[in-house]
């Protein structure tokens, strides 16, 4: 079918040219650090590849806890940010693969954690809500920032 | 910290003392929960010489140094892999027993018990950052043999009574294991995405007299993506739903709450409206998103595959067909096929969508598409004459929203759409000697529907919620402008409303029950004959 290659040639002249170029990757883990703690001066990595500990002269700021859970399929990579109390600062997506869904990356939904505690319901439908159309990953993101305060809530010294 | 955390706390804190357990010498499902509880107590280890956790619990031991501490972490780390490497050789057949174990595989990261907490409920990923990405089980049994591989699926089975229109309205009882869905999905690099819907309607197909099967095995969805920025993104042409509406590409069972998918997707949109087709989409902003398809244009065709010539025409003047698109079932026969370059038309269809979830309105999603092909006309398209049809252009309109009202149980909903017929006259059902079908120059449709979510609190583990529903459904699909060949008699058929009632519990997100009572009213003096009471059981996973 001509009206196929007629269609699609551009696109696909596009993608070539700037496929390989660029990643779905929204924040790298150093650039979440820095977004959730802008005044620390140092992470010291305490558990390799998931848990930083954010410092500035001495003193500490919080934690930085970076982990995945699944979307519908896929991973979804994000970040949360504690402070000293176990309360959250920040919930970021680091990196979103599927083709559905994406919205759990919307800021005025993400804002929804920030304040929570392990002691939080954190459920969909009650503190949380619910995106339509991204069913799957916002239970799922939700469940993953919950397990992370029951893990990591419990306040630094 | 509540009763609940503090046994988690305590479960968790406490995998750590056990003794250490020859795993070589459990049965297999136990020996993986024993690497988990492993990983679980060495990664809490670490977490607790970092951050000095927990400091209301007793069990843990502040006395010991760093120093130890790590050592003794290297030491389970190294145990661990050579544990792994044999658990892997033993695996080498899928672990049957794995199939009793409710959750998803031993996660293998610091929250394994949490993981397994029953209120987080959050088995849903394997936690190892340091692994390859996407080693998720097959549904839920195994894992995944290759990494970046998924498998998910959903379903819906529906059983009761229902009136039977073609015996006169009797109320007849029956099952109908509707659809069962397989979605393979493999994540091919970061930014190249492969994904696939295999779906058994009516529990598959069969041809031997004891099969009783007179369903389907298809391919509905089969296409990759390439992700290429947030803005642009490319589907390579496949297999792929048409962006109109929200239950065309959401159409698990979770998403709605009758037991039948809502009415306005059983032919005005021809659900699952799947074509042969390329789009590109994104996000414009944060809550404002697109998506662009150019797909193989719907056909005026809706007769059996193997009635079409191998010309690719309808069959020639002389032999009547039944017409893709026509006043009792509106567009419901009219999508092009998927395979073996059968389509009737070189005609190609553009169909977009606009989705908006602005932030200053939390719970509200809606959508704007629409659809457009220039002609629908088949080749050789004829009436019963013998005189060939001319061409005629299909426009639809789609406006719909979703609005969960916040800190209340409250959700609305509402659709509109309308089909516009470029020329009518050219249409099969309008010239195929049956006066009753005929189509007018539209078709419209609108609903509008009131749910309230209850929550039923917390049952076997997990929280359960009902949702009682009624929804409003009316549809003209006999509008005004006919033209054609045909007598114009419509006895009303095409003038329908539907009122649905009933609840959709959900023990959790994933898994839904449902009870609906249908009554559908049409202008026919026959009536529609078509209520129902149906109860149904839907996933998605």
């Amino acid at each position: 079918m001509p009206d196929w290659f007629k269609w699609t040639a551009p696109a696909a002249a596009l993608v070539s040219v700037t496929s390989a170029a660029h990643a779905v990757q929204y924040l790298s883990i150093p650039q979440a650090q820095k977004l959730a703690f802008p005044s620390a001066s140092q992470f010291v990595e305490t558990q390799a590849g998931r848990a930083w500990k954010a410092q500035a002269g001495g003193r500490t700021l919080g934690l930085f806890v970076f982990d995945h859970v699944i979307g519908k399929h896929l991973y979804i990579d994000y970040a949360v940010a504690l402070d000293p109390g176990g309360r959250i600062l920040r919930v970021e997506i680091l990196q979103y693969r599927e083709s559905y869904g994406g919205e759990v990356r919307q800021a005025s939904w993400l804002a929804q954690f920030v304040g929570k505690t392990s002691a939080s319901p954190l459920a969909i439908n009650q503190d949380i809500r619910n995106i339509s159309g991204a069913t799957l990953s916002s239970h799922h993101v939700t469940e993953g920032v919950k397990r992370i305060l029951a893990a990591y809530g419990h306040g630094l010294r | 910290m509540s009763d609940r955390d503090r046994a988690e706390a305590r479960a968790v804190y406490s995998s750590a003392n056990l003794p250490p357990a020859n795993p070589s010498s459990l049965p297999r499902p136990h020996r993986t929960a024993t690497l988990s509880r492993l990983l679980a107590a060495a990664s809490l280890l670490a977490i607790g010489s970092g951050t000095a956790l927990a400091a209301d619990d007793q069990t843990a031991k502040p006395h010991v140094s760093n120093e130890a501490l790590l050592k003794q972490l290297e030491a389970m780390e190294k145990r661990i892999k050579v544990l792994e490497g044999r658990l892997k050789q033993q695996q080498a057949s899928p672990p049957a027993a794995a199939a009793a174990k409710p959750a998803k595989p031993a996660a293998a990261g610091p929250y394994a018990q949490a993981a397994d907490a029953p209120k987080t409920s959050a088995a849903t990923a394997a936690n190892d950052p340091a692994s390859e990405p996407a080693r998720k089980p097959i549904l839920g049994l195994v894992d995944s043999p290759v990494p970046g591989l998924s498998l998910g699926a959903y379903g819906e089975f529906f059983f009761g009574a229902h009136q039977n229109p073609a015996a006169g309205g009797q109320w007849q009882n029956g099952f109908d294991a509707r659809r069962f869905v397989l979605l393979p999905t493999y994540q091919i690099t970061d930014n190249i995405i492969f994904n696939a819907e295999i779906e058994f309607e009516h529990a598959g197909s069969g041809f031997d007299n004891d099969d009783k099967l007179h369903g389907t095995a298809e391919i509905e969805q089969l296409w990759v993506d390439f992700k290429i920025i947030d803005q642009f993104n490319w589907r390579a042409p496949g297999i792929d739903l048409v962006p109109i509406g929200y239950i065309n590409q959401h159409h698990e069972p979770t998403q709605f709450y009758s037991v039948l998918r809502p009415e306005l997707y059983n032919g005005l949109i021809p659900s699952t409206w799947k074509v042969p087709g390329s789009s590109v989409y994104g996000t414009i902003m944060d809550g404002l998103k697109y998506q662009v398809m150019v797909s193989a244009s719907n056909e005026d065709f809706g007769d059996a595959f193997d009635s079409r010539t191998e010309g690719n025409t309808v069959p020639g003047p002389g032999t009547s067909y039944a017409a893709g698109i026509n006043g009792h079932d509106a567009l419901g026969f009219s999508n092009p096929p998927l395979g073996d370059f059968a389509q009737l038309s070189n005609a190609v269809a553009v169909s977009g969508r606009l989705d908006v979830a602005p932030a200053f309105m939390p719970g509200f999603a809606g959508s704007v598409s629409a659809y457009y092909s220039s002609n629908t006309t088949p080749r050789g398209a004829h009436d019963d004459l013998g005189n060939l049809l001319g061409n005629s252009s299909l426009t639809m309109f789609d406006a719909e929203f979703r609005y969960r009202v916040p800190n209340s149980g409250f959700e609305f909903r509402g659709e509109y759409v309308t089909a516009l017929f470029g020329n009518p006259a050219n249409l099969r059902a309008n010239n195929d000697s049956d006066p009753t079908n005929n189509v007018g120059k539209t078709m419209w449709g609108a609903s509008g529907e009131v749910a309230y979510h209850v929550p039923l609190g917390t049952i076997l583990n997990s929280s359960w919620e009902a949702v009682p529903f009624y929804r409003y459904t009316i549809e003209n699909l006999q509008t005004g402008g006919f033209a054609g060949t045909d007598v114009n008699e419509p006895t009303g058929a095409g003038q329908l409303q539907f009122h649905n009632v009933g609840v959709a519990v959900f023990p959790s997100p994933k898994v839904v029950l449902k009870g609906t009572y249908q009554k559908v009213i049409n202008k026919d003096p026959a009536g529609a004959n078509s209520d129902s009471f149906l109860g149904g059981v839907g996933f998605f996973f």
